[in-house]
């Protein structure tokens, strides 16, 4: 399949799939009741699902030394402090990319 | 649109927005240039930020068409991150009932992790449901348009971005800024601390299966410290 029709297949089919997600309490089962295991369990998605998209993109997979990342896991652990104390967007964005790019300067002057 | 651009509660929705649409910004960069990468056509790439709108679904799906994965496994990653809608869907669920159906079917669609935040605040804060409404509409306004911009200057200009600025790293900031301020109960540390740890453990697997493996062994994790927290701490 050529990437055109590909991404075009991705766009409808992912597209509708996350606006049913969207729409699903909503209106599409806003009379049923939600099983109270489901309930309990859909409380950590965002927690669970979040984390993993993290770390792939702070520690570089498959692991191998810290070395490289870890301008990354500083920054992201900076940033996670921040969002917890701060709860603001801008604040979390900035203090991670501030750490970051004086760490990398720092491992490029001494590294 | 005129008609909601002099409305008091779309307006002060559009504005209270603006922060996290100077937030996204950098991501909706990134997954233009994502989509560039993958060879994207400009309407395909349009296409994507404008139907999926859904930085994570983009940048899951442009990273894998780019790698040659089966359609498949584009869809059902991109489906398990977006399981957390089904989350904010059911909590906005209770806020939207009053309104009318039509209000219900357009909302749903600007539904984000941004608009969310910002909406559940503004309903908690009481007043009337229209108001509300239209406070959401405002946002995901402000949020949708401003993705959409960021996609394109991304798309067409994000090669002359610097690799010196490192702007990858604005993703995850975005989700840390999401995720962080929830680390307030165990079973939530849990589940998280459990889904890092299986998404290193589970790099070997091809096209980022390791994704949804750790996404579902951090909720069952975070299910099983939450009874257990139940049965054995007394409130």
């Amino acid at each position: 399949m050529d990437t055109t029709l590909k991404l075009w297949a991705v766009i409808v089919i992912v597209g509708t799939l996350n606006y049913l997600s969207r729409l699903s309490f909503i209106a599409l089962f806003a009379d049923r009741h939600v099983p109270a295991l489901l309930g309990r369990a859909f409380r950590y998605v965002p927690a669970a699902m979040l984390t993993a998209l993290v770390v792939p993109m702070v520690v570089a997979l498959p692991l191998g030394p810290i070395g490289p990342s870890a301008p990354k896991i500083a920054a992201a652990l900076v940033a996670g402090v921040v969002a917890f104390v701060s709860h603001s967007q801008l604040k979390t964005l900035g203090s991670g990319m501030v750490t970051l790019w004086a760490l990398e300067a720092l491992a490029q002057r001494f590294g | 649109m005129r008609r909601f651009a002099s409305d008091r509660d779309f307006r002060a929705g559009f504005v209270a927005m603006l922060p996290a649409c100077i937030g996204i910004a950098p991501f909706g960069l990134v997954c233009g240039v994502g989509a560039a990468a993958a060879g994207a056509s400009a309407l395909g790439a349009l296409g994507l930020s404008a139907i999926v709108f859904s930085g994570a679904a983009q940048i899951l799906a442009v990273q894998l068409l780019a790698a040659g994965s089966p359609l498949a496994v584009i869809v059902l990653t991109c489906f398990v991150a977006g399981l957390r809608f089904l989350i904010y869907s059911a909590a906005m669920a209770p806020y939207l009932r009053p309104l009318p159906a039509r209000w219900q079917n357009g909302l749903a669609f600007l539904l984000t992790d941004q608009a969310f935040a910002a909406s559940v605040r503004r309903f908690d804060a009481g007043g009337d449901p229209r108001g509300g409404g239209l406070f959401f509409f405002g946002g995901g306004f402000a949020l949708w348009t401003s993705w959409q911009v960021t996609n394109v200057v991304g798309y067409f200009l994000g090669n002359l971005i610097p690799a010196g600025w490192s702007l990858d790293f604005a993703v995850p900031l975005c989700f840390i800024a999401l995720v962080a301020p929830h680390f307030r109960s165990y079973p939530t540390i849990t589940a998280a601390l459990v889904a890092a740890f299986a998404v290193i453990a589970f790099a070997g697997l091809p096209m980022k299966l390791n994704l949804i493996v750790a996404g579902v062994i951090g909720i069952a994790a975070g299910t099983l410290a939450d009874f257990a927290r139940e049965r054995w701490i007394p409130r």
